[in-house]
């Protein structure tokens, strides 16, 4: 069977987005000293996280983002609300809308 | 004693309106109480997310016979439990004569949509698209929620925020949810027909399978696969402990895929279109770590209660969410009639459920920690068991090798076998 990638498996899924409030924040550049072992990129189901390594950045798009919350656990630093790092849902009903759940 | 104040919007306000909160308010409601639904989706069911089994049992005592209109999948009869290595599988398989309704698979957007309405039918207000951020506090006691500046008051509060409570961790009412007592579930929603469903099932009349399998597909860590039958479609999904996860390397999207490749699952879904992907934690289950059920003006219930069980073979949270949805409602009804909405008199609540959801949690307790440190389980078993049925059937015109030589020759090509059997027997009480 073909495998599927992120985006393929994503657009199956119904978004409400708000594209300017991201829900989530981290700080790209403090993630080079991640003391998470990058746990982020591994443990997002939605593959949010992506490591950049020609700019040494971690990139984080809240656009597909399925509100699971794994990250906030396995991020020490969004777990603990460290500065620059937050997490929260969506406001207004917007974000990821199922139609099956 | 904390008494009901005529002032307030409603008498009870319900944070969420998932399986738990829209039977709470239900129940209230039935009791004519003023009971308000704040759900943060766009609608009751557009954040909800299963795997897809539900036993019955909760439903019928929350609707009576009207539980048949609620909208189900199949009634299943058919229980499939798979061990697997990469490329091959050993299930038992298991079809019972009269599941006499005791369970479905479920899709949970229309089923708690559809429940959302019942509770509107019987009076309960619900406000979709609006999200609490944050609980109005006095004196100690729960005096109703905060929606950005908006304040609403009531008498009582039940929080039935989901396995994230947001809300009441940050009022400081609950713990912080742990990675170490979750495990994060993708899954897939494949669209067939239901003939098809039919056919690769070998099932009829809206009878249905319910697999769950565990092996190489979680790559040796606490977790495994399930897959359930609905009317026209497959839930195909991984469910993998958080914690060890995060240790472990891999991507999580990439070993869904893996699942979806293997052969012995992958037939199932193939050449279905996929209809939905999507991802929840679940709560793996631990009578330990409960938080405080109740205080002066609020419940707690379903999974924001963690009120789940997770065995492997069967994972149950939605009839825990009906069945403590229930007894909160119940429990706030009568204390409301009772203009008394103390900690004294909402320990009710709790003494119910020690008949039910808190026995069963403490008859598994250490389950969760034994399967989660007894990679064994995941690995060493799934090979042991399909590399004797390999050995049993393999016919290839060499010397035959009678069952007995198989079976040890199997068992010696396992490493650690005596701590291995010692283990299983320690681990298998605790289920
Ligand atoms: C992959 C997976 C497989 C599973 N398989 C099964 C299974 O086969 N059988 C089974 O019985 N259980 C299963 N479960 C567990 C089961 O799905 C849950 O235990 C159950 O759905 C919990 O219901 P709930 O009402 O407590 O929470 P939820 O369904 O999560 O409802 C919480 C509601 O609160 C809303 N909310 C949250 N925060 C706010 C806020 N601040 N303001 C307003 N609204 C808010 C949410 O939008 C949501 O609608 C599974 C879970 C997963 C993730
Ligand atoms: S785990 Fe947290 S700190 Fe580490 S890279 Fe990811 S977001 Fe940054
Ligand atoms: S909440 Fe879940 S889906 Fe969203 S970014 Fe975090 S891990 Fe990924």
């Amino acid at each position: 069977m073909r495998r599927m990638k992120i985006d393929e498996l994503l657009s199956a899924t119904t978004f409400e987005t708000d594209e300017h409030a991201p829900h989530i924040v981290i700080d790209p550049q403090a993630c080079r000293t991640c003391p998470s072992g990058r746990a982020c990129e591994i443990s997002c189901p939605a593959q949010r996280y992506r490591w950049d390594e020609a700019n040494e950045v971690m990139t984080f798009d809240h656009v597909g983002c399925l509100e699971c919350g794994n990250c906030r656990l396995v991020c020490d630093r969004l777990f603990t609300g460290a500065e620059g790092y937050s997490w929260d849902y969506p406001q207004n009903g917007s974000g990821v809308t199922y139609q099956f759940g | 004693m904390t008494t009901v104040d005529e002032e307030d919007a409603f008498e009870a306000i319900v944070i969420g309106g998932g399986l738990a909160g829209l039977s709470a308010a239900y129940r209230l409601a039935q009791a004519g109480r003023s009971v308000l639904v704040v759900e943060r989706g766009a609608s009751c069911g557009a954040k909800t997310f299963t795997g897809g089994r539900l036993y019955t049992y909760s439903l019928r005592e929350l609707l009576g016979e009207r539980w048949r209109e609620a909208p189900l999948q199949r009634e299943i009869d058919r229980e499939v439990i798979s061990m697997l290595t990469d490329t091959e599988a050993m299930n038992v398989d298991t079809t019972f004569a009269d599941p006499a309704g005791r369970s479905y698979s479920v899709l949970s957007t229309p089923l708690v949509a559809w429940l959302a309405e019942q509770c509107e039918q019987a009076g309960a207000e619900i406000i979709p698209g609006a999200t609490v951020t944050g609980l109005v506090i006095r004196d100690g006691v729960v005096r109703g929620v905060r929606m950005g500046d908006e304040e609403l008051t009531s008498a009582l509060v039940i929080d039935a925020e989901g396995i994230n409570p947001l809300v009441f961790e940050r009022a400081g009412l609950v713990r912080r949810l742990a990675r170490e007592d979750v495990a994060v579930g993708v899954k897939y929603l494949f669209k067939l027909t239901e003939e098809e469903v039919d056919r690769r099932f070998t099932t009829s009349d809206r009878r249905g399978t319910a697999m769950l399998g565990m092996g190489a597909v979680t790559k040796g860590l606490f977790g495994g696969l399930f897959l359930y039958t609905n009317i026209d479609s497959v839930s195909l999904g991984l469910v993998v402990d958080s914690d060890s996860w995060r240790e472990h390397g891999h991507s999580l999207v990439q070993t869904a895929e893996d699942l979806r490749q293997h052969p012995a699952v992958g037939r199932y879904v193939a050449g279905g279109e996929l209809v939905e992907y999507g991802a929840h934690l679940v709560y793996e289950g631990n009578v330990d770590t409960l938080p405080q059920l109740f205080g002066d003006g609020w419940l707690i219930a379903g999974d924001a209660a963690g009120f789940c069980i997770n065995r492997g073979f069967t994972i149950r949270g939605m009839d825990y969410a009906i069945a403590s949805g229930i007894a909160a409602g119940e429990t706030a009804a009568a204390a409301l009639a009772a203009g008394d909405v103390s900690a004294t008199r909402l320990s009710a609540y709790k003494a119910r459920l020690e008949g039910g959801v808190l026995a069963d949690m403490a008859k598994v307790r250490g389950a969760h920690h034994w399967m989660a440190h007894t990679p064994d389980l995941f690995s060493t078993y799934p090979a042991l068991a399909v590399g004797l049925m390999r050995d049993m059937f393999t016919v290839d015109g060499g010397p035959l090798v009678p069952v007995r030589s198989t079976l040890t020759g199997t068992v010696k090509k396992v490493p650690k076998k005596l701590s291995t059997a010692l283990n299983l027997v320690k681990g298998v009480r605790s289920l």
